[in-house]
């Protein structure tokens, strides 16, 4: 308990010195270029507690959060399901492996126009294409961490007389786990990059759209601003899947 | 009783990526009997098929050929009161001593304040009381097995399997693991079946000692019976220690003799 608190502590501190040499490499550049596109950290700042005060940043951060959380929800669970029954069974495998090898180096992006085309321009079709994206890398992740769970694992479950269904909910799940989060933690960052695409057309809110919207109407300190919330953003989710993972796989010694 | 006969064992390995897997023998023409509430061991070379064996009476592996029955009953599945206990120990990571221990009850569908109840005296039996909280990742290798053990007793077993159970302690540990399982062995009338590269631990632990030879298949070669371990003579006078007595080097020097002639001797890793 205690080792874990110093470590959290830790962690945190490296974050703060991290983001306050970030702010301070930014302010110099700032200062050096002295150009109206790159404002210090002070102004950006001021902006986003402006747009806070407002109320504008929550309506943005909390569209772009919503965005992501139905994507997680339409994708995490299916990916997980069907890419650990792959992992475990050879003729689920057989259908599921060719579909991965299809899927998996597609730059799933490029979809976007045919994802609109079906599902329309609206908030749909964006989730979907986020929803996608995590589908695809927890699927590979799940197949292989599955594939991964020890033989002797398996064997000694099974001499106690456990059935498929028990095997599943007792060894490869628990089995999988740190490897189903370090892969959704992988998947949220690329899921991030791709709603801010999404997000810069045919929608009037999302932090995708005020970045965008603020460099149309050249006030860079907001643009600055939405940039940092959307950085913020994937941080916090880092740090909710950090947490769950605490939270849902307490076995670990060596996380932190 | 556990009777084999005329058992033939196969196992798949994967042939690559793509290719179908291939089927392998794993031993072949088996047939011998172990004797109820005994300890008996099988020695033999890597490879030579000691694991397909355990698994096969476990009913983790169904026969290509031949059959095993325990007291008459064919084994065609998981027996509930058939444990085994794996070279690794086979404990789930993500599950506390308690946890388990308790998982055989767990998957028999047996209520929570049962299942506590049957577990803790296991667990106080075992020593193992003070640490049911912990995870098996903070447990020397001798502790974990006793958690391998408290989890094979819970389930209240007629047959014991131990695949290697005791080679990846070091040798104080496994000194006092034996003795352990002569303890538990004493206050329950298990058939054990102890599997072993060790010639010392197989004469020093079983009243019957299988020599099994060659690989893919292998095969049984030989069979020593060693009165002085019976359970009944062992516990009417504990004061010898057989391992100091010229009979058990002369056993011991038999059977590394048999295990020569039936396709050498290893000490390396298991099959």
């Amino acid at each position: 308990m205690r080792r874990q608190f110093q470590a959290d502590r830790g962690r945190i501190h490296g974050i703060i010195i991290a983001t306050g040499a970030i702010a301070a490499l930014w302010a110099v550049v700032a200062v050096v270029l002295g150009r109206p596109f790159l404002p210090g950290p002070g102004a950006a700042i001021a902006a986003l507690v402006r747009l806070a005060r407002t109320g504008t940043l929550l309506v943005h951060a909390g569209a772009s959060l919503g965005r992501i959380l139905w994507a997680l929800v339409i994708s995490f669970l299916p990916a997980a399901v069907l890419g650990l029954a792959a992992g475990r069974s050879r003729r689920i495998d057989a259908f599921v492996s060719p579909l991965v090898y299809i899927l998996h180096p597609l730059p799933k992006v490029a979809f976007l126009p045919i994802i609109m085309l079906l599902f329309g321009i609206g908030e749909i079709s964006k989730i979907i294409l986020v929803g996608f994206i995590i589908f695809s890398q927890i699927l590979v992740a799940a197949r292989d961490s599955a594939r991964r769970v020890p033989r002797q694992l398996i064997d000694s479950v099974r001499s106690l007389g456990a059935t498929h269904f028990d095997l599943a909910i007792w060894v490869v799940v628990p089995a999988t786990l740190p490897d189903l989060l370090t892969s959704l933690r992988v998947s949220l960052g690329t899921a991030i990059a791709v709603l801010f695409l999404a997000e810069t057309f045919a929608t009037q809110t999302g932090l995708g759209f005020l970045i965008v919207d603020a460099w149309s109407r050249i006030d860079y300190p907001e643009m600055y601003a939405a940039i940092m919330a959307l950085s913020g953003l994937g941080l916090g989710l880092f740090v909710l899947v950090d947490g769950v993972e605490r939270l849902v796989c307490p076995w670990r010694p060596e996380r932190i | 009783m556990v009777a084999v006969r005329g058992l033939a064992l196969e196992y798949r390995r994967s042939g690559g990526a793509a290719s179908e897997p291939v089927r392998v023998p794993a031993v072949s023409g088996i047939d011998c009997k172990f004797r109820s509430s005994a300890i008996s061991a099988i020695v033999g070379p890597s490879g030579c098929g000691k694991t397909s064996m355990v698994q096969a009476i476990a009913g983790l592996l169904s026969p290509s050929a031949g059959e095993i029955s325990i007291d008459g009953t064919v084994v065609s599945g998981v027996r509930p009161h058939t444990a085994v206990i794996f070279q690794d120990f086979g404990l789930l990571p993500w599950r506390t001593v308690q946890g388990n221990a308790e998982l055989p009850l767990v998957l028999a569908r047996v209520g929570r304040a049962e299942r506590r109840r049957r577990v803790e005296s296991v667990l106080r039996e075992l020593g193992l009381a003070d640490f049911s909280g912990f995870y098996p990742a903070g447990l020397s290798g001798g502790m974990k097995q006793r958690v391998a053990i408290a989890r094979a007793l819970v389930s209240e077993p007629d047959i014991l399997l131990m695949d290697e159970p005791f080679s990846s302690l070091d040798a104080l540990t496994r000194e006092a693991a034996q003795e352990f399982l002569l303890q538990v062995r004493r206050s329950r009338p298990m058939t054990i079946i102890l599997v072993t590269h060790s010639i010392e631990e197989a004469v020093y632990l079983a009243e019957t000692v299988f020599v099994m030879g060659g690989r893919n298949p292998g095969t049984l070669r030989k069979r020593f019976d060693i009165p002085e371990n019976r359970m009944e003579g062992r516990f009417a006078d504990g004061t010898v220690d057989f391992r100091s007595t010229p009979r058990y080097l002369e056993l011991c020097g038999s059977i590394r003799a048999a295990l020569r002639q039936s396709g050498g001797i290893d000490d390396g890793a298991t099959a």
